[in-house]
């Protein structure tokens, strides 16, 4: 038991290690001590649950201790910077004022290709435009464009446009959701005129249905099978 | 901050859990091995009553600690002990002396390797 204790706490950190080691791009969504905790704790569960020979504690006793140092580590990693940055890395300034950090990229692995194909995803095609691109700890890069490069705002063109709030679904596919109109303030009879002003007589030849805080309507009907 | 000490505390419960439960085993193998190595003895010198019943006593404590030693331990390996005290008993009654002998350091160095796999040291952990 001792031995299965002191395993999983070597393994934990060596795979943390690993993981930190292998670079952000590796690690996608989740910090590098959640991504072990998913990769490691499945398994662990599955071997005693199939082999009755095996004493569910040994399955038991890694488990808790995984959940532990978690637990620990999440709570340092809240508390102390320089521990955040062992554990969870720095984000790195891939790309600074246009120019690229070579540097950086290699340190994270990070190819120029997998960066044009990021920028891309963002709608930036041209480098040059880019004043800053962060890789973040969990794996992301973020992508600030040069002042001159972002999109004018309403508030810049001293436009003030009807703010019309989140727009709930009424009906999802074919089904009325009660707790969404009644939210709005509407009722039955008002979704019962809706679907007359489109020719439908029930609710389930709707495929959505939504109403803003303007109570505005976006309407799709069902599309007819065959 | 009470997370982590919550944290902390529990794994170090575990800690000295996984250490009571090596030092206990410890303990128990040693004196089940103490009284097969007593009961050969006596075999040796042709006192088979006694190291029959030297012999059962260890098998009673054994098995007395059943419930533990299934929680604790792969189940193949207490099986293994389990066969090895009846097939050591059955030796005593017909009384052969050399498959005795051999039965019994086996069901003694098993009995050890329990305790030895659990030991806290290097060579374990890696």
């Amino acid at each position: 038991m001792v031995i299965a204790f002191l395993r999983t706490v070597i393994l934990y950190l060596l795979i943390i290690a690993g993981i930190r080691l292998m670079g952000k791009r590796q690690v996608g969504e989740l910090e590098p001590s959640e991504l072990v905790l998913a990769l490691i704790i499945a398994d662990l569960a599955a071997v005693p649950m199939q082999d009755f020979g095996i004493p569910l504690l040994t399955g038991i006793i890694p488990i808790l201790t995984l959940l532990c140092i978690t637990m620990a580590l999440s709570v340092l990693t809240m508390k102390n910077v320089k521990f955040r940055a062992i554990v969870c890395g720095r984000p790195s300034i891939i790309v600074e004022n246009g120019t690229l950090h070579q540097r950086e990229m290699q340190k994270n692995r990070f190819t120029v290709d997998e960066l044009m194909e990021e920028l891309r995803m963002k709608g930036i095609t041209d480098l040059s435009t880019v004043k800053y691109a962060i890789l973040e700890t969990n794996g992301r890069l973020s992508v600030l464009p040069y002042a001159n490069q972002l999109p004018v705002t309403a508030e810049q063109m001293n436009v003030t446009p009807e703010d019309v709030g989140l727009p709930v679904v009424v009906i999802n596919d074919g089904r009325v959701i009660e707790r969404n109109l009644h939210t709005r303030g509407l009722d039955r009879n008002w979704l019962d005129k809706q679907l007359a002003q489109h020719k439908l007589k029930q609710p389930s030849d709707v495929f959505l249905l939504t109403v803003d805080e303007q109570n505005r309507v976006y309407f799709v009907a069902k599309e007819a099978v065959g | 901050m009470k997370r982590l000490w919550i944290a902390a505390a529990i794994l170090a419960a575990l800690f000295c859990a996984t250490l009571l439960n090596s030092w206990y085993l410890r303990g128990f193998t040693r004196e089940l091995t103490g009284l097969l190595e007593q009961a050969e003895a006596l075999a040796e010198a042709g006192d088979w009553e006694r190291a029959d019943l030297l012999t059962r006593s260890a098998f009673e404590h054994w098995s007395s600690r059943d419930g533990y030693l299934h929680v604790t331990l792969r189940h193949s390996d207490t099986d293994l002990i389990h066969v090895g005290f009846q097939e050591v008993l059955e030796f005593i009654e017909c009384q052969e002396g050399g498959e005795y002998s051999a039965a019994n350091a086996r069901l003694a160095a098993q009995i050890q390797l329990i305790y030895e796999s659990e030991q806290l040291t290097l060579k374990n952990v890696f």
